[in-house]
Formats: structure tokens, C-alpha cells, sequence
């Protein structure tokens, strides 16, 4: 583990309750993995389960956390993120609360600032949810 | 792979994966605008390109590959 808690918020720009990504395990030049434990008061969580648009917003914010490492080595801070564009994306398992969800960042390729980034999800060692997404930083 | 080979695929591959008319690509025809590529799609036909030849077209390099033709010049030397 290399990020935990409120030390992600040097990586991206968002802040709690909107948070989706509470461990960093891994990132270099070319990916991250990220973890979340999905707890109760989770605003993405209804009838005990955490819904969709979670899990979207927890790999946008896990490719964030890839993207922001770069400014954060720099010594600058986070910027905002866009998803440009999200494709061929499955959400096959709706993690119920207590789940650990521990997704990966593979970097697809990179044109003109915008990152094409491929994103797997797993709770349990199952995969929940994976996507191609495109997202760009907004510069200051 | 000859170069024939090369254009035959490079063609393919575009053609099905951008939705156009295989018979559009020509030579000469501006790649952004024959396959209708804004600046997201390009990011797809870098990566489409990179899968299938193996060869990542770099960001200095794109601005000089406008039409087939100079694709097709840019792979044979890196395939």
C-alpha cells in the first residue's frame, strides 16, 4: 500500500462524501491498482448493495489516482479529470456492503492528453466491473 | 508481411472497425477525414493500430501521418 485515506486526496481532486477510492496499492508508468471498501454510508449504496454509477465513479477516480500520481510527483496538485468516453463496459456484480472491491488501471495508450485506459474490477477475486475509458486532465 | 499485405489489412481493420466503405481508402485520402476521426476516435485508432501491427505511432509522428499513404510508409518501416 502506498496511499491510504486522506493521503488520496493528493492524487485527486475529489472529497468526501464523493470519494471512491480509499487505498492505493500499486501505480507506475503504465497502470494502478486501487482498492474501496464499500461501508454503509456509502452514497452510492441503495437496498445494501453499491449501485452503478458507483462502481463507474470508483474506476474514474481509480484512473485519476493513475493520471494524478504524475502531478503529485511533480509536486503539483491534483487536476480535474474528464471521462472523455466510456466503452465496452460490463457491471456484472453489484458489491454488497463490506465489500473490498480491487480494480486495476492498465494504460491502453495515450494521444494528445487524452489516455484510452482498460479497468478491471474484482471483489473476491470475481470480476464486477470492467470498461475501456477515456479521460483527460483539465490544465490549470 | 509485404506492403500489399500491409495496405490490405491496415484497410481492413480501419474499415471495419471505423464503419466506412473499404473502397473510400485510397492512397491519397486524408485519414482524419475519411474515417470521420475526431480527437477521441483518433486516441481509438491509435490503440487499434498498436494491437494489430504492434506499433505505437508516436504523438510527434501523428501530426506527419495525414493521409493512408503515409500510414501505410510509417508501418512498413516498423513492422
Amino acid at each position: 500500500m502506498i496511499f491510504c485515506g486522506e493521503e488520496i486526496y493528493q492524487l485527486i481532486p475529489q472529497r468526501p462524501p464523493i470519494v471512491m477510492v480509499d487505498v492505493v496499492w500499486f501505480v507506475s508508468d503504465t497502470g494502478a491498482e486501487t482498492g474501496l471498501t464499500v461501508l454503509p454510508d456509502n452514497i452510492f449504496v441503495r437496498d445494501g448493495v453499491f449501485r452503478e454509477p458507483g462502481l463507474i465513479e470508483h474506476i474514474a477516480q481509480s484512473a485519476a489516482v493513475y493520471a494524478g500520481y504524475g502531478t503529485f510527483v511533480r509536486g503539483e496538485k491534483p487536476k480535474l479529470g474528464f471521462i472523455g468516453e466510456i466503452k465496452d463496459c460490463e457491471l456484472l456484480i453489484l458489491p454488497p456492503v463490506g465489500s473490498e472491491l480491487h480494480t486495476e488501471i492498465q494504460l491502453v495508450t495515450e494521444v494528445g492528453g487524452i489516455r484510452l485506459i482498460r479497468a478491471e474490477v474484482r471483489v473476491n477475486e470475481k470480476v464486477a466491473a470492467s470498461c475501456q475509458m477515456k479521460i483527460f486532465l483539465k490544465d490549470d | 508481411m509485404n506492403k500489399n499485405e500491409l495496405i490490405a489489412k491496415v484497410n481492413s481493420v480501419l474499415a471495419e472497425e471505423f464503419e466506412v466503405e473499404e473502397s473510400i481508402i485510397t492512397p491519397e485520402a486524408n485519414i482524419k477525414q475519411t474515417l470521420q476521426l475526431d480527437s477521441l476516435s483518433l486516441v481509438d485508432m491509435v490503440a487499434l493500430i498498436e494491437s494489430e501491427f504492434g506499433v505505437k505511432i508516436q504523438p510527434a509522428d501523428l501530426a506527419q501521418v495525414k493521409t493512408f499513404d503515409a500510414l501505410y510508409d510509417y508501418l512498413a518501416e516498423r513492422v
